[in-house]
């Protein structure tokens, strides 16, 4: 309790409060499906015009290509009490779309690396991403409403996910699956809040 | 007060390819700010690519009282922002979605309506994760869903 105690009170909240979770993964994997399980609204779709810095891609010297893409992305809403506001943005997770993450992943709590146990490569370019930059993340297999060809196990091993990331299985069709997958990432980055807050006291 | 006091023209409101006048390449062939691509996004912006507040994807706002009163005289994406959040705060990605306008223009208009006073910002906490009463508050939330 001492930590919930010394945390300064929130001043009276007068509007809504936002919060933010990113939904990633390679294409078909079910990402809007999983975010429309949950939302309250009809997923919606936005455009966002990138600048890609081209960063390697192709590196001609000093020439900095810039090309602007723009990138579809779905997203949901969940009213979780009177003011907090749960944002779940599904974000295209092709390599080539790193570059919006950075944007996208600002200020968020976390992330869910959603699965397809059958192309377990298209999720690497989300995990190495997240991984890569201490974004807490949970990595939820999606079962598509029947059975896992592999384990668990199996793919976390085959991911070469460390232990202290929770891997799950997840339905992205059932709201209930898709809740328990998002508490499982909130239990993750509660606990690395805790962990902080304990680490450097005041 | 900007340009969009009083009987001006909204001259910044005109989309450059609209205006005839201007040529539709860049000056400068080396000029890397502006692409063919994106002159439809930023058409609307006055030309700018950057907002002066940072408004977050999931930043909510919604139109003040004065916001409100001035819609009538408001063109373009400056009027649909304020009608679209007249009644209840919505997301930079919301407004984005609904207006069908990329997420760049609306962060850009949003900004400068901000800075008039024409829209309230509700932005998400700034440490928020290391929030732990916003976190507790949150998994309470999402487990009573």
């Amino acid at each position: 309790m001492s930590v919930l105690s010394e945390t300064p009170t929130r001043p009276v909240a007068t509007g809504p409060i936002p919060v933010k979770i990113v939904v990633a993964g390679g294409f078909g994997v079910g990402k809007t499906t999983f975010v429309g399980a949950i939302s309250d609204i009809k997923p919606l779709t936005t455009e966002a015009a990138m600048t890609d810095l081209s960063e390697g891609v192709d590196n001609r010297g000093d020439v900095h290509t810039k090309t602007t893409t723009t990138v579809a992305m779905d997203f949901g809403r969940v009213a979780v009490d009177d003011a907090i506001v749960l944002y779940l943005f599904g974000t295209p997770g092709q390599d080539r779309f790193g570059f919006m993450w950075n944007d996208l992943i600002q200020g968020a709590l976390g992330a869910v690396v959603l699965v397809d146990s059958r192309r377990i490569e298209d999720s690497f370019p989300a995990l190495d991403y997240f991984e890569s930059r201490s974004v807490p993340f949970v990595v939820a297999v999606n079962r598509f409403g029947g059975q896992m060809f592999h384990t668990l196990d199996e793919i976390r091993e085959a991911l070469s996910i460390s232990q202290h990331v929770p891997v799950v299985s997840t339905d992205a069709r059932g709201r209930s699956a898709v809740k328990e997958t998002v508490l499982s990432l909130l239990d993750v980055v509660l606990n690395r809040a805790l962990a902080k807050a304990k680490g450097a006291p005041g | 007060m900007n340009s969009f006091s009083g009987d001006e023209p909204h001259v910044s409101m005109v989309r450059p390819f609209l205006d005839h006048r201007r040529p539709l390449k860049p000056a400068h062939a080396d000029d890397d700010t502006v692409s063919l691509t994106g002159v439809r996004a930023y058409a609307m912006t006055g030309g700018r690519a950057h907002a002066t507040v940072h408004l977050e994807f999931e930043t909510m706002l919604q139109a003040t009282a004065a916001g409100r009163e001035s819609l009538t005289a408001m063109m373009f994406e400056r009027a649909d922002i304020i009608h679209m959040a007249r009644a209840e705060p919505l997301s930079v990605a919301e407004l984005s979605a609904r207006l069908q306008v990329p997420i760049g223009v609306v962060r850009v208009v949003a900004a400068d309506l901000l800075s008039e006073g024409l829209l309230e910002a509700f932005q998400p906490s700034e440490n928020v994760a290391d929030d732990v009463l916003l976190i507790t508050r949150l998994i309470a939330g999402v487990r009573a869903l």
